[in-house]
């Protein structure tokens, strides 16, 4: 069921609204029950997950305006549009393949902003499923999916949960050395979240050419030739990073007169340009260790706004905790897949600190890029102890 | 054969079967189906079917730069006036009109606050004294923080109903415009549509034309007093130019836009959806009557 004048009609919070949606909570309660009564799911699990699931239902219009994420109607516009047979309205890829992957989950409605919730709900109930078959205890797992950023993001019309679970999914098959299965979940990155295919190719070509988890020396060898690699393709790289320090800059550019984003910067930003970019190598490498802790703790302490930005600092501090709490246990720290993945994680975080600009998009993109590297940790704690060779 | 083995594709085809007896075809569950098909065509009953009205404009090519030179010294004082116009401001313009207290109040003097407010009489007398009325709480606010209330409806409550009511709408890099409005009555949308597009265009017309009369008077104005013969035949080729804009102006025909499709009205009501209600009710039906049953069946092991 598609509401065909998306554009057009807002079902916000009326009681259509909350029948539409609670249709498609119900639809995908039903699913939890069955996955329950055929033994794919525990007690514990039921319960947390339907009320994962109800937490779509609180968030937009009621505990905020959906407006606070107002790119959950481009994605729920073009998905829309998508369904009832039209073209693209955007023209851009990720929005059209993000709405392709959103709409093609069967959902009785597709008729409001939220309806794309769910999709994201039900594919991270799937991911779920598929994740803990590698645990022993379900509820262990279950906690890793009660994040707060996760719920949250999982309750929007927004990318994230489809970055997520195929980062996942992809980081996952790497580590058990299904390299075709890794190169195809990395495909929808590429399309989805440019960034994050660099950060993930880069773990790609580490362990398939560098062979970068077999021991400490490859791993060594593996950051020598980045680093290499970085000053012979210096230009390039900086032209990929001050492309994207500008975009960032640009959309987050406010100036007095009320002017901001895009428009904002077309008139005034030709001033701060130059200053905004990096000319060497050296420089974006000082720049990118400076940028480190405030890309892993974003929102800072003068950044907060509301109660919810304290929350996220808690969040961020507490999840940096969880990665090295898992690299301490079972001494993780000594084990070369662990060390690897610890190391692309690192330079990712430093290239996303190298083009941070706005808080609130970047404690997103944080969380995405984070979250799967913490899931693919904790499968190497549970099922890689190779110990360190040197 | 390995992977069927393991997902035990016997045993989950009888959990399934299992399943529906045990939470789906259940007298529970076809009592809720049948009070979600009731309930349903009660909400559909009292829904009011609304209407999806739209019309699609373009935006109208510039009249000004056509067949006439004003001089090298003129174009460059007066180029504001005369660069071509196009891209998002004219969009951004009519939107700004459109939402206007001045187009508001051309319609109102037109007897469209009648026609939305009250019975339709196109009687000054009457259209000026609709009276308002008011919620209860606001008149208990106004009594007791002691200010008046407006009595009767006016032409600020006409722009108000139409900033909530009419959407123009370009989407980007996207040269028409579509300006909507959702309505149960048809005919009364498509003429108010067709009428705020109509007047938004007028005013903005109108506008132009009552600025060229200012430049025309204020260049005759310096052209009687100026001396210098450069000047004098910069401003007497904008006074031409003034007069060329004020005759092509002076029509009926559109300025800023014209229509591409006139209004009209969606064949169907756009809401309620009655296909996507009764299937919201009858799935949220089987999901509480069945949550009910495994609560029932699982009460120990969930307290």
């Amino acid at each position: 069921m598609v509401n065909e004048y998306f554009q057009f009609l807002d079902y916000g919070g009326t009681t259509y609204y909350y029948l539409f949606e609670f249709a498609n909570f119900s639809f995908i309660g039903l699913l939890a029950l069955y996955t329950y009564k055929i033994r794919l799911i525990n007690l514990n699990s039921l319960i947390v997950w339907l009320a994962i699931f109800f937490t779509p239902l609180i968030f937009n219009y009621l505990l905020f305006s959906p407006y606070l994420f107002g790119d959950q109607f481009l994605y729920s516009g073009e998905t829309f549009l998508l369904k009832t047979g039209n073209q693209s309205q955007y023209q851009m890829n990720h929005i059209e393949f993000a709405g392709k992957i959103l709409g093609s989950i069967p959902l009785p409605n597709y008729m409001t902003v939220t309806s794309l919730a769910f999709s994201n709900k039900l594919l991270l109930f799937l991911t779920f499923l598929w994740f803990k078959r590698y645990f022993d205890d379900e509820n262990k797992i279950l906690l890793f999916f009660l994040v707060p950023s996760l719920l949250l993001y999982s309750s929007l019309a927004l990318r994230e949960i489809l970055i997520i679970v195929f980062s996942i999914l992809f980081l996952v098959n790497l580590i058990k050395d299904r390299y075709l299965l890794a190169l195809i979940f990395l495909y929808p990155i590429f399309i989805i979240k440019m960034q994050m295919f660099a950060f993930l190719s880069l773990y790609f070509v580490a362990r398939t050419i560098f062979r970068a988890h077999k021991s400490i020396k490859h791993a060594a060898f593996f950051i020598l030739s980045t680093l290499a690699a970085t000053f012979i393709l210096e230009s390039e790289i900086l032209s990929f990073v001050n492309t994207y320090r500008l975009g960032f800059a640009a959309e987050n550019f406010r100036v007095d007169g009320g002017g901001t984003s895009y428009a904002a910067w077309n008139l005034y930003g030709q001033d701060i340009a130059q200053a905004i970019k990096i000319d060497t190598i050296q420089e974006a490498i000082i720049k990118s260790i400076i940028n480190l802790p405030q890309i892993i703790l974003i929102p800072m302490p003068w950044n907060w706004s509301s109660i919810f930005h304290v929350f996220q600092t808690m969040e961020s501090i507490f999840l940096v905790y969880l990665f090295y709490y898992i690299s301490m246990k079972n001494k993780n720290y000594k084990n070369n897949e662990f060390i690897l993945l610890s190391i692309i994680l690192l330079l990712s975080l430093m290239l996303l600190g190298l083009i941070m600009a706005n808080e609130g998009t970047f404690v997103r993109y944080r969380f995405s890029l984070f979250y799967p590297f913490l899931l693919a940790a904790l499968y190497i704690h549970k099922n890689k102890t190779v110990v360190s060779k040197f | 054969m390995n992977i069927l083995k393991k997902i035990d594709l016997k045993q989950k085809l009888l959990l399934t079967k299992s399943f529906v007896k045990e939470y789906l075809l259940v007298k529970k569950s076809i009592v809720a189906f049948g009070v979600s098909i009731v309930l349903s065509l009660l909400i559909i009953q009292i829904s009011v079917p609304k209407f999806y009205i739209s019309a699609v404009l373009r935006e109208a090519k510039p009249l000004e730069n056509q067949g006439i030179s004003i001089g090298s010294g003129a174009d460059g004082l007066f180029s504001e006036f005369l660069r071509p116009t196009g891209g998002d401001g004219d969009y951004e313009e009519m939107i700004s009109n459109m939402r206007s207290y001045i187009v508001a109040q051309r319609l109102w003097n037109k007897g469209w606050g009648s026609i939305v407010f009250g019975n339709g009489q196109l009687d000054k007398e009457y259209f000026n004294q609709i009276p308002k009325n008011h919620k209860f709480l606001d008149k208990l606010g106004a009594w007791i923080l002691g200010y008046q209330l407006h009595e009767y409806y006016s032409a600020h409550d006409l722009k108000a109903y139409i900033n909530n009511s009419v959407f123009p709408q370009k989407d980007i890099r996207d040269t028409n415009i579509t300006v909507s409005m959702l309505s149960s009555d048809k005919e009364f949308a498509i003429k108010f549509i067709e009428a705020v597009i109509l007047e938004t265009d007028s005013y903005a017309k109108e506008y132009l034309i009552a600025k060229s009369n200012e430049i025309i008077s204020a260049s005759y104005e310096q052209l009687a007093v100026s001396k210098n013969s450069a000047i004098s035949s910069a401003l007497a080729s904008t006074i031409n130019s003034e007069y060329f804009k004020i005759a092509t102006l002076n029509n009926d025909m559109p300025y800023k836009v014209y229509f591409i499709d006139p209004p009209h009205s969606s064949e169907y009501p756009v809401t309620p959806n009655i296909y996507a209600i009764l299937i919201s009710a009858i799935i949220i039906s089987l999901f509480l009557s069945s949550l009910h049953s495994f609560i029932l069946k699982n009460k120990d092991e969930i307290w």
